[in-house]
This record gives structure tokens, sequence and C-alpha cells, in this order.
């Protein structure tokens, strides 16, 4: 298992709370396979930027109100 | 989860790398069931013969094309979208990873050749590098597909 990247997301949430969005309206609304979108949901694959931000145009939310990020502890 | 909800949320190019190890490791078994043959029969490593060589690539190039048209028909839209980021990632780097799987048994091949000087079997050798090179590409596909990029 790969290591989960320190990107975190409420993507699921946000579908959920924007009229149960289905995985496949999202992935075309950015322009990725559905795949994708199931992929970064579960934390398997961080977006690039460009798509980070259209995930948070869809929503109409700032980046970082979609995306969160947990540093590696310090040791 | 049932196996129709587990293929569907597979996607086409993933599909496409199933099927391929699957086209590419029938087609090896061919080729070298046939050469294996042939040498046990001769009691030496066969040379290399073309026409097996040419056989293998038709086999290969008639499956896929057979397997690619089937797994697009039944993608439907999916099979004309262009590969999306993750898709290129993982194309890239399953690439990359399968030079190795190249590099290292030609290098093996090649001190085989320097210490037994059997052309044929460094022929076969290389060609199995080959073989390996490309079945790998697909496996390390499905691998960064299942784990995550």
């Amino acid at each position: 298992m790969a290591k989960a990247p320190p990107i975190t997301n409420r993507i699921r949430e946000l579908r959920e709370s924007h009229g149960a969005m289905s995985q496949a309206a999202l992935a075309e609304a950015i322009g990725v396979t559905r795949q994708t979108v199931i992929a970064i949901e579960l934390g398997k694959y961080s977006p690039s930027l460009e798509s980070a931000f259209r995930i948070a145009r869809v929503f109409d939310l700032g980046i970082e109100d979609v995306f969160g990020w947990q540093p590696p502890p310090l040791s | 989860m049932s196996l129709q909800m587990g293929l569907k949320d597979i996607s086409f190019r993933e599909k496409t790398a199933w099927a391929m190890v699957i086209v590419l490791i029938a087609g090896g078994f061919f080729y070298f069931d046939k050469v294996v043959s042939l040498s046990r029969a001769t009691g030496e490593t066969a040379p290399p013969i073309i026409g097996f060589v040419i056989a293998y690539v038709i086999l290969i190039v008639i499956a896929s094309v057979i397997v690619m048209t089937v797994l697009s028909v039944a993608a439907g839209k999916e099979a004309d979208q262009p590969a999306d980021e993750r898709e290129k990632i993982i194309s890239d780097k399953a690439g990359n990873w399968s030079s190795y799987v190249l590099t290292v048994p030609a290098l093996g091949a090649l001190w085989h050749y320097s210490v037994s000087m059997d052309g044929n079997m460094l022929f076969h050798l290389i060609f199995l590098s080959l073989m390996l090179s490309q079945i790998f590409e697909y496996v390390f596909q499905i691998f960064l597909y299942r784990r995550g990029v």
C-alpha cells in the first residue's frame, strides 16, 4: 500500500451537499475520468494544482476549503 | 461488491492493461513453446527462426486489435477520451520502471553470451527481455491503478 499523501480533501462531503452530485458529473466538470475522482476521494492520488482549482470552482469555494495539508510529523 | 460493480469501477485503460498482459503472456508461451520444442528435438539451442517471430507479431497484433475493439465497444464514450493527468503519470511511471525490466535480462543475456558464445541463446534471451519489458509495463500500470500514484 502506498503511503497516503499528506493532502486531505472534502470532495465526497461537498458532492453530497451539492445535490448529491455524482462522481461522473464532477469528473466531467473538471476533465478527468470518474476513476480519477474516486482515486482523489480515497487519497490514492493528489490532483494537479489546476485540477484542484477546477474542483474548488465547481463547488464555488476556495482551494483550501476543499483541500487540506497535513505535514508529516517532525522527527 | 458485485463483479459488475467492480468492473464498472475499473477504467477503460486499466481493463486494456489487464487484457494486454493476458495477450502478451499467451503470445510469449506460443513463441517459446515452439523454440523449446525445436531445441529439444535438435538437442541444441534452436536458431532464430524468422517465421516464429513473424507469427508471434501477427498473433499479438490480431489479438490486440480484437481485444481493443471489444473493450472500446463495451466502454463506449470513455474509450474516445484522451488519458487524463493520473493516467498519464501512471503510463510514464510504468514505462520508466519497465525499462529496468528490459535492461537487467538483456545484460544477463550479454553476460551469458560472453561465457557460452551461444548466439542463438543470445537472440532468444534478448527477445525474452523485450517480451518481459512489454508485459511488465502493463503489470506496473495495473499495480499503480490499484495501489494509487
